[in-house]
């Protein structure tokens, strides 16, 4: 198959990694077992993940390179919660290894020649993957050994900021958002991050979790990532993903104002009117010209009145009432954007 | 060479290295490993992905808390150093936080159980759990290792150990392999 090259079929290239994936898979297990060797589930995944990528790069194949993302963080998950339930020796460091096992994959996407870019199936494993693991790194990051963790809220929030901001080249920003599955994920992840937050005891939790997560090094190099992302989307003029990036900064901005015996509720309140702005923002951005979601803004509304709907003291035929008519509205709403983009699709000015 | 056929033969010696040492340790275990015998329970579990396996449970899972053992229900590594008591059986002679090194030392993971009868404990977990049989000898050896135990005998796990690395090597009814004795049985 290498000495065929380009000659070779895709189906192929991807067969004979496969294959050969799958056999290195098998001598481990195998061996482990006849030998009665002592170790975990997880070392085992760990090796054949890093003697198995070599075959995704040489044979260009997108079923190992899925197979080898799915894996490290199936692995990085399984050291996180070793770590988050106390297991103090014999865990693996996956704020180093993670990102490394991640990078892993750039052989293959985006090649030497920085041009190759993954099938959509590939788009799809790799951001969920990479939100995933970050989500992961940060509950190994958060957890003290033998105590209780508080700052995971926060690294959270910073993990899906720095997977919705990765930066794009301008193809890609100008391709739709299935097509872009690391906005779609990052952004759903910090928005029903967000909406948790709306109620009291979580506002709380995520503003306290700022001042332990600011004492570890992995928040700063969230934070540095963050930072730079949102200067390069900044510069692409990529303002609807820095609205919803910004959902991650109130916990920063609100924990010098709220003292440690204050309730989560003004952090609540907060967190409903900063996502009503950026719904706004979604919404508005399309009406002026730039790249928006003027769709996904009018849900967030809509899904925002109606929990504070749920939350109100009014009976259940009025909350029956208003349900009807936002879900009216946000019919309408649609219908309208659907006929603007037709007219502006036929002439007018580009959305 | 074309980098592409380079990067696969690395990846296929790595591919070869990888069993391959894990086989090397566990000879060198064997060949130079303490032998160290402790009394276990061993039934047969069944895994529809690996078969049939005996369930190595030494039977000394637990010991008094040693000091400056971490509280908060976390699983901690500790180093046991086993010596030999009854019937040649080793049993574990002292627990330490810090590794130490000896011909009879194993790692071991620990996890504070609280206080029994006045005296604070941890459990133990040991770094083998599973011997694997031939599929047609597991029922056979489980029944052995069910029939020992009504009539009072103990039931040995054969361990060797090395440089903190520990192969469980066979499981002993009355000094004899189950292997040897299962497959008697099942003639």
């Amino acid at each position: 198959m290498l000495q065929k090259d380009e000659s070779a079929k895709p189906w192929q290239r991807e067969a004979a990694a496969l294959v050969q994936t799958l056999a290195v898979g098998a001598a481990l297990a195998l061996v482990s077992q006849i030998y009665n060797l002592p170790g975990k589930w997880t070392d085992l995944i760990f090796w054949w993940c890093v003697v198995s990528v070599p075959l995704a790069w040489v044979l260009r194949s997108q079923a190992v390179a899925t197979a080898y993302l799915i894996g490290i963080t199936v692995w990085t998950i399984a050291q996180a919660a070793d770590r988050g339930f106390g297991f103090a020796g014999g865990v693996a460091d996956v704020r180093l290894r993670y990102p490394l096992l991640l990078a892993g994959i750039l052989p293959l996407w985006p090649g030497p020649e920085l041009r190759d870019r993954p099938a959509a199936g590939g788009r799809l494993v790799l951001a969920a993957s990479a939100l995933i693991g970050l989500f992961a790194v940060a509950v190994y990051a958060a957890a003290q050994p033998l105590g209780p963790s508080n700052a995971l809220p926060w690294l959270a929030l910073l993990s899906a900021a720095a997977v919705l901001l990765f930066p794009l080249d301008r193809a890609g920003i100008a391709e739709p958002l299935a097509c872009r599955p690391q906005v779609l994920f990052g952004g759903l992840a910090l928005v029903i991050m967000a909406l948790i937050a709306t109620y009291e005891d979580p506002a709380r939790d995520f503003v306290r979790s700022v001042g332990p997560a600011l004492g570890l090094g992995w928040c700063w190099l969230l934070l540095t990532a963050v930072a730079g992302f949102a200067i390069i989307a900044f510069r692409q003029g990529r303002f609807a993903v820095l609205a919803v990036a910004g959902l991650a900064l109130v916990p920063l901005l609100a924990a010098p104002l709220a003292s440690p015996q204050a309730g989560g509720w003004p952090v609540a309140i907060t967190y409903s009117l900063v996502l009503l702005a950026t719904a706004i923002a979604l919404i508005a951005l399309e009406f002026v010209g730039r790249q928006g979601a003027a769709r996904i803004g009018a849900a967030l509304i809509a899904l925002l009145v109606i929990l504070r709907m749920a939350d109100a003291d009014v009976s259940l035929l009025v909350k029956g009432l208003a349900f009807i008519v936002i879900g009216s509205g946000f019919l309408a709403f649609n219908l309208f954007i659907t006929r603007r983009r037709r007219v502006d699709a036929t002439g007018g000015s580009p959305a | 060479m074309r980098p592409a056929i380079a990067v696969f033969a690395v990846a296929a010696v790595a591919q070869w290295f990888l069993p391959l040492s894990g086989i090397w340790q566990h000879e060198r275990v064997l060949s130079r490993g303490t032998l160290v015998r402790i009394e276990c329970a061993a039934p047969d579990p069944y895994d529809p992905l690996r078969g049939r396996y005996l369930a190595v449970r030494p039977a000394q899972s637990s010991v008094s808390e040693p000091e400056g053992f971490p509280r908060g229900g976390g699983r901690v590594p500790v180093w046991a150093t086993l010596e030999a008591g009854d019937a040649g059986l080793a049993r574990i002679k002292s627990v330490s936080l810090e590794p130490v090194s000896g011909p009879t030392v194993i790692p071991l993971t620990a996890r504070s159980w609280g206080t029994i009868n006045g005296t604070d404990v941890i459990g133990l977990e040991w770094p083998f759990d599973r011997l694997y049989l031939k599929e047609r000898l597991a029922p056979d050896a489980d029944k052995l290792v069910a029939e020992r135990r009504r009539d009072g005998k103990k039931t040995v796990a054969e361990i060797r150990l090395l440089d903190g690395q520990a192969v469980l090597t066979d499981i002993l009814l009355d000094g004899v392999s189950i292997r040897e004795l299962a497959k008697q049985q099942g003639k």
